[in-house]
């Protein structure tokens, strides 16, 4: 550490983000009650205190292993009182650390907790904690992961040869929430089945994902290890179709984890919406995935503001597309996509028309010829906190265009539920925040299924927190019968 | 030689003898302006006899020898070099009138607040910069002329706007004092926000108990006139003669009404009362709460059936056996004269259904501290009974949040509330008191309990056994099946996470402006702070008063506040407007406009500018006439007049040549010339001296009342001089303090852009600033900005604007 | 005092709006629609059937709205209408 001595620290802090503000944080702990990754670390991983440790003695925090491991969800962004951006706080004290030299060690270290505490290591470190963005060669971090992943594994193996629990499991889902639950319960030695309606596991990440952000590979070789634990993932199998709810208990699972996601696109109804060269961004994204010779159009609109809007932008342009723009009916400070993503996708070119909403789609011979918006301002916060947009009359103005994507929203689908299982008034299910279970006894839930659209890494803190609540509870029941 | 005597005896002085001093201000200004070289400097310029410095040239000693001076050496003029004029100016002008000066021969340099203070890193051109202040000073100075001021009486009748505890006070005492009151509050009743409140901090007294007898006293007082469910519309005038016009809505209820409330006992219509934060219902016909002053039932026209002037449903009015009701009742306009305004508007609560983790107003055991206090309180919904929301239940958890609208930077409102931190601290021992084994936790992040008997509170909440966490949630969910709430947070002290169920839970609610407080601010032309407050004239030394002569501020309308705080700020307030009062006349600053007829050729553009429409034309004798007393003396008139017929006293076009010409001697390309308000601008780079914002030191500031004084030749004079860059600084518009004469400044900063733009000159280099007295930062950023336009200013372009302006060095 | 109301008054349910019993005399009426266009809290309707003056008498369509305030008698020009306050007991019935 006395090597780092000759680095400059006042320079440092400048450089940092909302250095005043910055100052001002009055240690509410709103970050970290809210930081997945804390709660999955624990004493080990603290934002709050990174962040007092980031002022105080910022040579030492460079060469810390906390600084790797914030998995850029900005929940902390999302919080907190003083709206400081965390995620690139921390990645300017990575990219310092990179530049001095400095961060072979800590890296290191902060890997290993990573693998022994995070559970879909692989996947969180290509799509979540994001080496690339501290100019760090992303595949070869990802292989130091594979390796000492594997490593982890052998010893964990050794333990649970000793361990078998009773009662097995089935998990509805093969997302990261699904297959998070999975890899926990089977590590304690539960048998369990995961069901999935699509033809391969992997939920969002298969869907949705780029290649760029989470190579196929990888998730291959994440699903291939789970398997490997003895989970049976059983693929295109649709609950409430092919195998009803209820039967589940009668197959002789005695606890079931719901995590379905929120892959069901919630519609605009608006003019034009059934013409040729309108699609729903999942689909988009979902044909893009599975390699199919997808039409993009030339020049592209994607109405939304969310994380699944600009990814369909971004796909677009790479698909080649020559314009992608987004339109949004409120404020950048409003869009729920993460910050960082929105950043990226203008530096790739992606355009971003705020304050705008569609009025109509124009068609010719049936198919996308123009798009109408109308420009909207913003009024007082209405009954979600939000500021209500509100259209101004006689702005309207039309946008070429030959694909509209619609993004503007996802929900969970849960006919197959039943009844028992209350959900929220936007169609998640309700769950006991403490244990993930639902109103229903025995049956849990978690990921976007709860929380609506959000990302992998909260999907995986759910996952671990529901397996562990499972645990108990099989433990518990096990002993009262 | 004659002709010289008949000049002396008038009160001019020939030959003007000029005494400087300048101020070391201990090392407030000597820690960054060599004094004594920029006494030696003033001692070479002409007409000055006497320069010297000293350490605190404001002290009683340093008077004594100004005083001395001006009989010792025969000085007729006398230049300080010191703070801002804002400050001291009258102090000095006491002194000089005390050793038989006429006081508007006395002239300030400000080299402290806005020199040696925002250039405290750069000791040698802050020294040149105090020596270019002080030769403006002395330049102006040669020139100034002895006046008299004129005396306006006062009328001896104060309005006070809002009837909360403060506007309630504050009536009393005046009234007390001997005066005549108005009392207007928008409501149907007086008591404000401390009508609603259960128990006050510290001592745990009944809030209403005590309030109760103050509010029947303002219902009997013989020199209060109470004006409930009543706005103000329109305020003219100005200090001690302000013309004020209310609008008093309809009651449907005449004051026969025995408040038997027979009346609402009939109304089938029922609706939630805003008095109880809709926890109870009212009818159409009503009185807010059982000690409403007026004590008059009043009808709520929105919910009742008789609209548009069909009566519908008349039970009421059958119930009533005295026959007070009238569903005819017409809305009355109300005029009165009155010679000082208090301001007692109060604040609002902040709405936490814009915070959406909290949850509140989506589930129902989530509520704010002030329907806390509604719950409470004997006299409110539940008679008492700490009740949930979505049960009826006595919670056995309750946890409070603090800070919720506070201290934030999301929201905007970044202020610390004040009150918060005592209420909940109040409110834990409330419930310890009534239900000893409910289990309390308060979130917070600080808790500040800072006054008298505040920290006795706080351990005895403490020794009652509430459980203090720091840390506050970062959400709360909601328990489905019990209707509990999940609270998620950080135990930071301990760093932990913390998971937390709870009955309920109260979010202590932070204060923010009033909604409609932009309302007043521009009918009375005040200014308020970022955080939508309004701004008292010196934040140390005159904590009561508006910086509009004849208004003062009592309680919440200028800070969060409890209540002691809004009760002594009140009679603060009151013993301030009841000094103007008493005194029965003020004199009017000898700033109005000076006539030169011979000049005048009665267009009447003066007339048309005029904000107080002071000015007359009279055709017949083609001249126009001047109403002194009117005018509020900003001297946009003389701005606008193209003959030169009209100048504004102690801001004459000579005087503020002169002080251009001194600033543009030397080294005028590399200056800024800038020309502030007295309000806002000038005050806003006060602001910034006393903030220590530093921004560079060539900007030279020419102070006038009102940014509309300054006349296009002002700056094209800078502009042939070679300036290199000229700031017109005012108040924001809508802001001014002479209603509404910075539009004028406005129109003629275009005209000028448009002429330098046919010129073929770059019109950056003439800037406008819109600046609040709060906006230091705003200005010295401004400065700082034209500090690199200045740099990029070509000697050729210098010239050739010299050339394009050159009509403008004529006549000085 | 403009703070938003968010919850529902506690002692809602403590005041019993009066029942009312409406009465129509339908041959009586002419049709003319002037209580369902001045009942206040629209508690009337045209109907479909046809009276013996040969015109669509008004009919109930929430009773439980009906505030009593007897608008509806005073406008009618042929008597056709009144309204009765419901006795206690038979509503708790």
């Amino acid at each position: 550490m006395v090597a780092t001595k000759t680095i400059e620290s006042k320079e440092i802090l400048e450089e940092l983000l909302d250095t005043e503000k910055l100052k001002y944080c009055f240690e509410c702990g709103i970050c970290t009650s809210c930081c997945p990754v804390a709660e999955l670390l624990g004493k080990d991983y603290n934002p709050r205190q990174l962040l007092e440790k980031t002022i105080l003695d910022p040579e030492g925090t460079m060469v810390s292993n906390e600084i790797w491991f914030c998995a850029w969800c900005y929940s902390c962004h999302r919080h907190c009182p003083q709206a400081l951006k965390l995620p690139e706080i921390f990645l300017r004290m990575r990219a310092k650390a990179v530049e001095y030299q400095q961060h072979g060690e800590p890296l290191n270290s902060a890997l290993r907790k990573i693998v022994q505490n995070i559970p879909l290591p692989l996947i969180a470190t290509a799509a979540c904690f994001h080496p690339e963005r501290a100019n760090l060669e992303k595949k070869k971090i990802l292989e130091k992961m594979e390796e000492l992943y594997l490593e982890h594994l052998k010893q964990k193996k050794m333990e649970r040869a000793q361990q078998v629990s009773e009662g097995k499991v089935a998990v509805i889902g093969s997302g990261p929430a699904g297959l998070t639950v999975a890899y926990e319960l089977s590590m304690k030695g539960y048998g369990v089945t995961v069901f999935e309606t699509l033809p391969y596991a992997g939920g969002m990440l298969r869907k949705c994902l780029p290649e760029s952000r989470l190579p196929k590979e990888i998730l291959e070789k994440e699903i291939g290890i789970i398997k490997d634990l003895g989970v049976e993932i059983k693929t295109a199998v649709t609950i409430g179709k092919d195998v009803n709810f209820s039967d589940l208990w009668r197959y002789g699972y005695k606890a079931i984890f719901v995590g379905v996601g929120a892959h069901k696109s919630q519609h605009l109804k608006i003019e034009g919406a059934d013409l040729q060269g309108v699609v729903h961004a999942l689909d988009f994204l979902w044909n893009i995935n599975l390699g199919g010779n997808t039409d993009v159009g030339k020049k592209v609109v994607v109405i939304g503001g969310g994380n699944v809007a600009v990814d369909a932008a971004k796909t677009a342009l790479c698909k080649g597309a020559n314009e992608a723009a987004i339109l949004y009916r409120r404020s950048k400070e409003e869009m729920p996509a993460i910050p960082w993503e929105i950043k990226e996708a203008e530096e790739a070119g992606v355009k971003i028309e705020l304050l705008t909403a569609p009025k109509r789609i124009l068609g010719e011979n049936g198919r996308v010829k123009a798009i109408e918006c109308i420009r909207m301002r913003l009024d007082e916060p209405d009954e979600s906190g939000r500021r209500k947009p509100i259209p101004i009359e006689g702005s309207e103005f039309a946008v070429e265009t030959d694909m509209v994507i619609f993004a503007t929203g996802e929900t969970p689908d849960l006919g197959f539920l039943p009844s028992q299982v209350e959900l929220n008034e936007d169609g998640t299910i309700w769950v006991n925040p403490l244990t993930m279970e639902t109103s229903l006894q025995g049956v849990f839930a978690g990921g976007d299924v709860v929380t609506g659209p959000a990302t992998v890494i909260e999907a995986i803190r759910a996952g671990k927190c529901a397996a562990r609540s499972i645990d108990s509870y099989l433990r518990l029941s096990g002993r009262e019968t | 030689m004659a002709e010289e005597k008949e000049r002396e005896s008038k009160g001019e002085i020939v030959q003007p003898r000029i005494g400087v001093y300048v101020c070391q201000c201990g090392l407030n200004i000597a820690g960054s302006v060599d004094c004594e070289e920029v006494a030696k400097f003033a001692a070479t310029l002409p007409d000055v006899v006497l320069a010297q410095y000293n350490r605190y040239t404001c002290s009683d000693q340093g008077q004594a020898g100004i005083k001395n001076d001006i009989k010792e050496h025969k000085l007729n003029r006398v230049v300080v070099a010191s703070c801002s004029p804002r400050l001291h100016e009258p102090t000095f002008r006491k002194a000089c009138e005390e050793a038989g000066l006429n006081k508007y021969l006395f002239e300030m340099a400000n080299i402290r607040e806005q020199c040696s203070w925002v250039h405290l890193y750069d000791r040698a051109s802050a020294t040149e910069k105090a020596k270019d202040l002080v030769k403006m000073a002395v330049a102006k100075a040669r020139l100034l002329k002895p006046a008299v001021e004129i005396e306006v009486p006062i009328t001896r009748k104060a309005l006070v706007i809002g009837g909360g505890v403060a506007g309630i006070q504050a009536a009393l005492d005046l009234a007390d004092t001997g005066y005549k009151v108005f009392l207007i509050e928008k409501e149907p009743s007086i008591g404000g926000m401390m009508a609603r409140i259960d128990k006050t901090f510290p001592t745990m007294d009944c809030s209403i108990c005590i309030l109760a007898p103050k509010m029947s006293d303002v219902g009997h007082h013989p020199n209060i006139e109470l004006l409930a469910n009543s706005e103000v519309t329109e305020i003219k005038g100005y200090i001690g003669n302000f013309h004020i016009k209310v609008n008093k809505k309809p009651r449907y209820v005449t004051k026969d009404c025995s408040a038997c409330g027979e009346c609402a006992k009939v109304c089938p219509i029922v609706v939630p009362n805003e008095f109880d934060v809709g926890l109870a219902i009212r009818h159409a016909i009503y009185t807010p709460f059982a000690q409403a002053v007026p004590a008059t039932y009043i009808i709520d026209m929105n919910s009742c059936l008789n609209k548009n002037g069909v009566v519908v449903c008349d039970k009421c009015m059958k119930a009533c056996e005295r026959k007070a009701i009238q569903y005819e009742m017409q809305p009355e306009i109300v005029e009165l004269e009155v010679g000082t305004i208090i301001v007692a508007t109060g604040a609002d609560v902040f709405d936490p259904s814009t915070l959406p983790n909290y949850g509140y107003g989506k589930y129902p055991n989530v509520i704010t501290s002030l329907e806390f206090e509604r719950l409470i309180n004997a006299g409110g919904p539940s008679g008492g009974r700490l009740l949930r929301p979505s049960d009826g239940q006595i919670p056995k958890r309750v946890a409070f949040i603090q800070c919720v609208g506070s201290r934030s930077d999301r929201n905007g409102r970044l202020y610390c509330s004040n009150v918060c931190c005592m209420n909940t601290i109040k409110d834990s021992l409330l419930i310890k008191e009534h239900w000893p084994e409910t289990e309390i936790c308060v979130f917070y992040v600080d808790i500040r309990a800072y006054g008298k008997g505040f920290e006795d509170l706080y351990k005895r909440s403490r020794k009652e056994g509430v459980v203090f966490i720091r840390g506050l949630p970062s959400e709360i969910k909601e328990d489905k099946k019990t209707r509990g709430l999940w609270l998620t947070g950080e135990n930071t002290l301990r760093q932990e996470l913390y998971r937390m169920n709870f009955d309920l839970v109260v979010l202590s609610v932070g204060l923010e402006s009033r909604k409609d407080s932009e309302i007043i601010q521009r009918l009375l032309t005040l200014s308020r702070n970022q955080d939508g407050f309004f701004l008292e004239a010196h934040p140390k030394l005159r904590p009561v008063d508006a910086a509009t002569g004849g208004i003062f501020f009592a309680g919440c309308a200028e800070a969060p506040k409890d209540i002691k705080d809004s009760v002594t700020q009140a009679s603060a307030a009151a013993a301030r407007a009841g000094i103007l009062m008493a005194k029965g006349k003020i004199t009017v600053e000898a700033i109005t406009p000076i006539v030169f007829p011979d000049k005048c050729k009665a267009c009447g553009l003066c007339t048309k500018v005029c904000p107080y429409n002071a000015i007359t034309l009279n055709k017949d004798l083609k001249r126009i006439e001047i109403a002194e007393a009117a005018c509020g003396g900003c001297g946009t008139c003389a701005a606008e007049c193209p003959f030169g017929a009209l100048t504004q006293g102690h801001f004459t076009d000579d005087q503020i040549i002169s002080e251009i010409d001194a600033v543009t001697e030397y080294d005028a390309e590399k200056k800024i010339v800038a020309f502030c308000c007295n309000w806002c601008s000038y005050a806003g780079a006060d602001f910034a001296g006393v903030s220590r914002m530093q921004y560079p030191s060539n900007v030279r500031i020419i102070r006038t009342m009102c940014s509309g004084r300054v006349a296009p030749k002002f700056v094209e004079r800078a502009f042939a001089r070679g300036a290199a860059a000229v700031l017109v600084a005012g108040c924001h518009l809508g802001d001014c303090h002479y209603i509404n004469a910075n539009y004028q400044t406005q129109k003629r900063v275009e005209r000028l852009w448009k002429k330098m733009e046919q010129s073929g000159l770059d019109r950056e280099r003439l800037q406008l600033l819109w600046a609040s007295a709060a906006e230091g930062e705003r200005f010295a950023s401004k400065i700082r900005e034209m500090k690199t336009l200045v740099e990029k200013v070509k000697p050729e372009e210098i010239e050739k604007t010299k050339k394009a302006f050159e009509k403008a060095l004529g006549g000085a | 005092m403009p703070e938003r109301i968010k919850h529902v008054p506690l002692d809602i349910e403590k005041v019993k709006p009066p029942r009312a019993e409406i009465h129509l005399i339908k041959n009586q009426c002419k049709g003319c629609g002037y209580c369902i266009e001045f009942c206040p809290k629209k508690v009337l309707e045209e109907s479909e059937e046809i009276n013996a003056r040969g015109v669509h008498p008004p009919k109930i369509v929430n009773e439980d709205k009906c505030i009593l305030c007897s608008f509806c008698s005073a406008v009618c020009p042929d008597f056709a209408i009144f309204v009765l306050e419901k006795k206690q007991e038979e509503t708790k019935k």
